[in-house]
Order: structure tokens, then C-alpha cells, then sequence
């Protein structure tokens, strides 16, 4: 290749390189100059920020109280308290200015606190408007016109050690003891799901305190990193049970925990096709049996019921993980996901009759986060469905994966966690024709669907089994090497959650894998060997071309 | 300087390598920088079939373009299979090349399981009602007779907002106690307009664009309690329940979405929703929601208002017939 040519190539090379790094550069969610002084005119700018993104769940005082607080959990934060949960600064302390514009550019992963960075969205708040909207914000709490109490000014900031030690088997290990000693375990439950507490405790708004599930790093609100963790049990969180540590642990200490919490957190798959594979024999019953562990997880992710009133966007479920194993008669599946209250109680009486929600014009066609309806214990029931289009779809089509529709009928395995409790047939068959009519149970006769569940720290797992063919025609049929659209709703009893309140899946398949045709090895063989001969006879014929010459 | 040759035989491999490089890392970094989304774009493997075919033909004109060419191109080829680069190497060639064929041709037929891909049109025509095509957000264009009941209404201090949004204004004016509700407002056009109602001269432009200015908040306010969940404060589709749905929410903010529909049509989008999506467009996948059956036709209308200023994008002009 000649020079400049070659040099061209290499240029682009370098420039592609370089694009691919840019693609990669993290969002700033630290300033790159503290806060602006907070003139007159600044604290207006910062007003009209307010104003247009942040009333409508703040409101227009700072209460927390704008139009759409009052379906959220957590609620928004009320800005008059001068109560601020995650901080750089000591327990009890007010925050600094740049953990303020941390929350405001990051958002709060699990809630409807949004990263507002314009480095991230166009859309976005630029770094000064930004500072703008936290100068009208400190506006709301009179903590921040006390010079004393400024945490930087008194020195109350805990800073971040930069000594933060490698992650290594032993320092986790440490980190166990850590956890044993602070006793974690006692409300994060002995393997962090958040399971603990066996109350069910409500904060001064009648809101359920949710104690965090660890193992899910995309809920952790203030960041899943080891930095973010270590700060959290430095600083502790305001207005909630969680206490600080700095006085009972020291640092290595602190490092150590929170490299062991660092050590729960789940990965999640990303596979939308669910491989069941043949097993020999009898398929387990048991959600605990260790043949479990030989089937593929594909794990689904689940979103509130939003699609119709009555709307929810509090949901608690939003991960399960199904397994799915089959032999000649029959199919058998396992489904999995945390819950940290076993709900085995269901009062009909108390459910959400969703009348005025569900009227064109009503104030709003969601269910209020508090109120509404109970959340608490002793009152609704954990439950599950599997859902499956009755007939296979032709092409692509298939049924909505929000309860089928009024031509293309779906097929729900119902498990009840209240049944099980009471020792009765805890699944239950049912059809469905769209979400606008409830359920309808298929006749006893018909119902051949087995299930056993157990409930243990904080994690639901139930298996349900069927014959992989049944004579009804409003059944699901199973068979090998084709793509069957699955997916799941699903309950969460003590979040007061039932009937169309509830989370649910998109489709996904599950695949019954067959053997593979023999077909396919010969043709690999066949081309194989005509390759294989061609390159043979090339070589002979330039080794004959070179004697000729 | 003399640069040393490779040869027309690397300089094809090179070339190959290139292009197939650029299209399957290139093309992608670039679409993050127009695009400015979070994810690359894939390229999808037609396209690259169809560069690699290009690319290999115009290096077949190349190389056989002379006999001096053909030879060149040949000659490492000749020299591998005379065994020119030693036996071993020769042998192991001559059965590496088999085996990769036979390979490929067991992973191209064997059956996998991945999810069947269903092609899918984003905005699909085909049961869009024509008459909806010219409507236009009343909203956004207020007649005469509407900004001269908003002046009256501003001119008495009896401004009035959606019910969503009252009860916080309410909440406000006692704590602020302010000369007039619009005061809520920071905004230019608001300001001038109390002005004006002090100075007892009201212009029917600078009203128009205080009654936008209303009409705007109330809409993010909807938009806030009934889109935000999916779509996402920043509009670009990545809402708190945004993740669990395999077919996300649209993002506004990208520059094929609703810049490329007419507002009629955004309408129309959201009063059926998923369900009233024609087959091509997979209805079965979408999470939308039939708004119809929640919404009034005004809070629609203010929320698309919203919607399109959020995302800082405008609607496409219909077409006059």
C-alpha cells in the first residue's frame, strides 16, 4: 500500500478509536466549579427551573406536595423539613451543596427521581441551571440561612478515605464479620434481601418503610459502587432507621462491609427465550430439589400495571427469575422472586373497587400510593401467574401480553399464596379475553396444573407442573423446538397489591429444546470434505505447474 | 522515503478487514455522536452483506484487471500451496480452512433459540383516519376569541387551571400571597403582560404567549402524573417503568419520533394506544395505553403540547391537499 494511503487508514483508525472513548466518558456528576453566589436574580433563574421540572412532584411550596406526589412511593422530598437522606456529611446534618447537585444530576435509581444532567439528555439541566434550582431549593428549608449550621463550615463532612483496598476473597470474608457485628442482618435480612424486620413498619405519613433489598444494585438510590456504599453507613440516612457507623466501625472496617454488600448484588440475565431442556425422569416437584440447578434462569423484568385504570407505579415485584425443565409427559416450572413478607391472608372485602379512577375525565386514573388501598400485613395475598397465548401464534402475531384480547385468548397459571398456606390446591387454571373482565377459572375437571411453593429469607419459589398435552382446548400445548410467548403477573400482598394492581412481564418465550437433526452433521461433514478435496487439488496442480516449469 | 510494498494479496485481506471494521465498530460510534442516545445503532447484517459484497468486487476488478495484477494477487497463494512457507504450515492450512467451512455451515443451519425478531413500523398509516390528519392542537394555537377570555379572566385576577393543578396554585397564592396568580410565572412574556394589565393596555400577542405559557405548565403537569412513569421526566423514553417492557417507551428526544408526525397523528397515537396499532406494528408489544379512556380530549391536547416542548422538538406541518 502506498505511504499516504496507509497513513489515511491509520488516521482513521485513530479516529475511531477516539470516537469509541468519547462514547464511553461519564457523565460529570460533579460540578466543575462549586456554587455560584446565590444573587437575586440567580435564585429566580433557579425558580423558573423549578417551576417547569420539579413542582409538579414537589410542588410549588417545596412540600413535596405538587400533583403528582401522591402516587409515588417513596414520596417526594418535602424541601422545608431541611431533612436530606443522602449526604457526604455526618448523621443529622444538612447536606452540602455538591451532594444536592450529586442527587439532581445522578436522580435516585428506584424512584421518580430522574438523572436531570444535560450531559445525559438533551433535554437535560445545563451545570448553572442546575446550581440555579438547588439556590431556590435551599430557599425552602431555613436550616440553610444558619450559618451554623453549615456542614462544611463546622466540619461535618465525612470525606471518602483514599486508601479503599482491593476487592479480595479475605476482605470480604472480613466484611461478613463486619456485618455480623453491626447486625445488618437485623433488618437487611441474613442475605441482604431487605427481609429482617418481621413488622411491618410505617413512617409518619403512613408510608411502608421499605428497607433496601442489597442484592438489587439498580435500586440502591444512592449508587451500588463500593464508594457509594461505604458513604451510605458513614453517613447514615436521614429521617430513617438507618443509623451511621462511623462511631462502631473504623475504617478498614467500613471498607471491608462494604465490599461484602458490594459481593450480593445480583446479574441479571438478559436472554428473552427461555431454554427448557429434557430431563431424564421423574421432573422435580420441589422448589428446593437440586436438579434446579441444571436448567437455564432467564430472568424477567416486570413494570407496574400502567396500561389501565386503576394505574400503579409502586410495584415491589420487578424482577422474577423462571427455570423451566420437561421430560416425555411432562413440563415443569420454576419461578422465583424476593419478597421480604410472606402475605398468606386475602380479604376480598378490602379490595379496590377502581369506579371513579377508571372515568374519562377522572383527577387521575392512578391509585394514590397511600390510602388508597391497604398496604400493610394480613390483608392481601403473594401470588403469581404464568401467561401463555392458547393458540400458537401464527408469524409473529399473538395475543396482548396484557391479558390477551377479545379474539386471542390467553391461558393464566394462577398460584395463590393463601391457598398453599391453608394446605389447599394452590393453582388455579383461568382464561382471559383482555384485562377488562377478571380471570375466568377453567372448570375443576380441567385444572391438571400441580404447585408447591416455599417461602424462605425474604424470596418466594414455586413450582408448577403440567402434562406437556391435555385434552382441553383452552390450554396451552407444549412442544419441542418452537417459541411459546411467556410472561408473568405478579403480587405483592403486603403492597396492597391485587386484582389489575399488580406488576407484570412483556412476552418472552420459553423454547423446548430438540434434539438436533442429524441432517445438520452431515452437511458440515459434506462441506468439510468438498473444501478439504478442492484445496488438495489446488495444491497438486501448482506443484504439477512448477515441475512443467 | 520508499514505503515497502505488501503486495495486491495483503493489501486485499487488509482492505477487507477495514471495511468490515468500520462498518461493524465505525458506523455504530458514529451513530452514538448524531445520535446522541446512550446505545450505538446496530448495523444490521444485510447491510453488511451488502458492503463486504461491494468491497469484494471492486477488489476482483482489481486483481484481474492485468495478468501482472492476477499474478501478484496470486503469487503468496502459489507460494503457501507449493509449501513455499513450509510443509507444516501448508498441512495445517489446507485443513484449517475445511474445518472453518464446515463450521460455518454447521452454525448457519443449526437451530438456535433466539427470540423471533418481529420487524415492526413505528408510525404506520394504514388505519390512520385521514381526517385527523389537518386536526391542530388547539392548545398551541388559541383563537382570537380564547386569549380574549383569558385577557378578561387576567385583567380580574380570576385565572383559573386544570384541577390537577389548582389545588397546588391554591396551596401557593396563601403562602406567597401575591398581587396576581400569573405572578407564579418568571417568565418574559408573563411578566410583560402583568404589566400591561397595570398600565390598562393589553396586547392580544402578549397574552396569547402568557396563555401558552398556562396552558404549557398545566400540560407538564399531566404529562408528570400520567406519561412521566414510562416515557420519562427527560421525555427520552426511560422512565422508572421504562425497563420492563421489551418494547421501551418512544423516546421524544430522537429525531425520528414525533418530529416526524403530524400532530393529528400524535393525537390519534395516544387516544388508541397500543391496541388500536395495526398488525405491522405489533400492537400486541406496546405498553401504550388507550387514553381515550382516561383522558379528556383537552388534557390530551395539553400534554402533546408538553410532550413536543419537553423534548424540544415540532411537529411536522401537515401536508395541504
Amino acid at each position: 500500500m502506498p505511504g499516504p494511503l496507509k497513513n489515511k487508514f491509520m488516521g482513521i483508525a485513530v479516529a475511531l478509536a477516539l470516537l469509541a472513548y468519547a462514547g464511553t466518558v461519564q457523565a460529570a456528576s460533579k460540578p466543575s466549579q462549586p456554587m455560584p453566589e446565590a444573587t437575586e436574580d440567580f435564585v429566580e433563574k433557579g425558580r423558573g427551573v423549578y417551576l417547569g421540572r420539579c413542582s409538579f412532584c414537589h410542588g410549588l411550596l417545596g412540600d413535596g406536595e405538587g400533583p403528582a406526589a401522591k402516587y409515588l412511593d417513596p414520596r417526594p422530598r418535602d424541601f422545608t423539613l431541611g431533612t436530606f437522606k443522602f449526604r457526604t456529611t455526618q448523621s443529622g446534618q444538612l447536606p452540602t451543596d455538591a451532594d444536592l447537585f450529586r442527587t439532581v444530576s445522578r436522580g435516585l435509581p428506584g424512584t421518580a427521581m430522574q438523572s436531570f444532567d444535560s450531559d445525559l439528555f438533551k433535554n437535560g439541566l445545563s451545570e448553572t441551571e442546575r446550581w440555579q434550582v438547588i439556590a431556590y431549593i435551599k430557599t425552602f428549608a431555613q436550616e440553610f440561612k444558619d450559618p451554623e449550621l453549615d456542614p462544611v463550615k463546622s466540619g461535618k463532612v465525612v470525606t471518602l478515605p483514599s486508601n479503599r483496598p482491593p476487592y479480595t476473597p479475605e476482605l470480604v470474608a472480613k466484611g461478613k464479620e463486619a456485618f455480623k457485628k453491626a447486625k445488618c442482618s437485623s433488618c437487611h435480612g441474613m442475605l441482604g434481601r431487605g427481609d429482617g424486620n418481621k413488622e411491618f413498619r410505617k413512617d409518619d405519613w403512613g408510608f411502608p418503610i421499605r428497607i433496601r433489598n442489597v442484592t438489587h444494585p439498580w435500586k440502591i438510590k444512592a449508587g451500588s459502587e463500593v464508594e457509594d456504599i461505604y458513604m451510605r453507613f458513614s453517613t447514615g440516612i436521614n429521617g430513617t432507621p438507618m443509623p451511621s457507623f462511623v462511631k462502631s466501625m473504623n475504617e478498614d472496617e467500613r471498607w471491608a462491609l462494604a465490599n461484602y454488600i458490594k459481593s450480593f448484588q445480583y446479574q441479571r440475565t438478559a436472554n428473552q427465550v427461555l431454554k427448557a431442556k429434557p430431563h431424564d425422569g421423574g421432573l422435580p416437584d420441589s422448589p428446593e430439589d437440586a436438579t434446579w440447578d441444571q436448567a437455564e434462569r432467564m430472568d424477567m423484568r416486570l413494570a407496574g400495571q400502567v396500561i389501565s385504570a386503576p394505574r400503579w407505579q409502586n410495584p415491589s415485584i420487578e424482577l422474577v427469575t423462571v427455570r423451566a425443565l420437561f421430560n416425555d409427559t411432562d413440563i415443569a416450572f420454576r419461578i422465583e422472586w424476593d419478597d421480604p413478607f410472606k402475605d398468606t391472608v386475602h380479604k376480598s372485602d378490602k379490595e379496590f373497587k377502581p369506579t371513579a379512577i377508571a372515568k374519562v375525565g377522572a383527577f387521575s386514573s392512578y391509585v394514590e400510593a397511600n390510602g388508597m388501598v391497604p398496604r400493610g400485613l394480613e390483608t392481601f395475598r403473594d401470588s403469581i401467574a404464568l401467561q401463555f397465548p392458547v393458540k400458537q401464534p401464527d408469524g409473529t402475531k399473538k395475543p396482548h401480553f396484557y391479558r390477551g384480547g377479545s379474539s386471542d385468548q390467553v391461558h393464566l397459571w394462577v398460584w395463590k399464596a393463601d391457598l398453599d398456606a391453608k394446605g389447599e390446591k394452590a393453582t388455579e387454571e383461568g382464561n382471559a379475553r383482555g384485562w377488562k373482565q377478571a380471570i375466568k377459572a377453567q372448570a375443576k375437571d380441567a385444572q391438571q396444573i400441580t404447585g408447591k411453593a416455599k417461602w424462605d429469607q425474604g424470596r418466594w419459589s414455586v413450582v408448577m407442573k403440567r402434562p406437556l398435552s391435555t385434552p382441553d382446548k383452552n390450554d396451552v400445548q407444549f412442544s419441542k423446538g418452537i417459541f411459546i410467548p411467556m410472561s408473568v403477573n405478579a403480587w405483592d400482598g403486603s403492597n396492597g397489591e391485587h386484582g389489575l394492581i399488580m406488576s407484570l412481564s412483556s412476552w418472552h418465550y420459553v423454547f423446548l429444546e430438540a434434539p438436533t437433526p442429524i441432517g445438520i452433521y452431515i452437511y458440515s461433514v459434506l462441506a468439510f470434505l468438498i473444501i478439504g478435496g478442492l484445496g488438495l487439488w489446488l495444491k497438486r496442480k501448482t506443484e504439477q505447474e512448477e515441475t512443467l516449469s | 522515503m520508499k514505503t515497502p510494498r505488501i503486495g495486491s494479496f495483503w493489501t486485499a485481506v487488509l482492505t477487507l478487514l477495514i471495511v468490515y471494521g468500520l462498518v461493524k465498530w465505525g458506523i455504530p460510534a458514529v451513530s452514538r455522536e448524531v445520535t446522541t442516545l446512550p446505545f450505538p445503532l446496530p448495523v444490521p447484517g444485510t447491510l453488511m452483506f451488502f458492503y463486504m459484497m461491494l468491497t469484494l468486487i471492486a477488489l476482483f476488478l482489481m486483481i484481474s484487471f492485468s495478468d501482472e495484477a492476477l499474478d501478484d494477487f496470486l503469487r503468496p497463494i502459489k507460494k503457501l500451496l507449493r509449501g513455499g512457507y513450509g510443509k507444516a504450515f501448508r498441512a495445517a492450512f489446507l485443513l484449517a480452512v475445511p474445518l472453518l467451512a464446515g463450521w460455518q455451515v454447521y452454525e448457519t443451519i443449526v437451530p438456535r433459540a433466539e427470540a423471533p425478531v418481529s420487524l415492526r413500523i413505528q408510525h404506520p398509516s394504514s388505519n390512520f383516519p385521514k381526517s385527523s390528519e389537518a386536526l391542530k392542537n388547539p392548545f398551541a394555537s388559541p383563537t382570537e376569541a380564547q386569549v380574549a377570555a383569558f385577557i378578561e379572566q387576567a385583567k380580574a385576577n380570576e385565572v383559573t387551571f386544570v384541577p390537577q393543578v389548582q389545588e397546588d396554585v391554591d396551596n401557593w397564592m396563601n403562602e406567597a400571597d401575591p398581587d396576581h396568580v400569573l405572578e407564579l410565572f418568571a417568565s418574559a412574556p408573563v411578566k410583560k403582560l402583568l404589566a400591561q394589565i397595570k398600565a390598562g393596555k393589553v396586547e392580544p400577542e402578549t397574552a396569547k404567549a402568557a396563555l401558552l405559557e398556562k396552558n404549557l405548565f398545566e400540560g407538564r403537569a399531566l404529562y408528570a402524573m400520567n406519561c412521566r412513569a414510562c416515557h420519562g421526566d427527560s421525555t427520552a423514553g426511560d422512565g422508572p417503568m421504562a425497563d420492563g417492557f421489551k418494547l421501551r417507551p418512544i423516546n421524544f428526544t430522537d429525531n425520528g419520533t414525533i418530529e416526524t408526525i403530524v400532530e393529528g397523528y400524535t393525537f390519534w397515537r395516544v387516544a388508541n394506544g397500543g391496541p388500536g396499532l395495526p398488525v405491522e406494528a405489533t400492537p400486541w408489544d406496546s405498553a401504550m395505553p388507550e387514553w381515550k379512556l382516561s383522558l379528556t380530549e383537552e388534557e390530551r391536547w395539553k400534554i402533546i403540547l408538553a410532550e413536543y416542548n419537553l423534548a424540544q422538538k415540532t411537529p411536522r406541518i401537515p401536508e395541504s391537499h
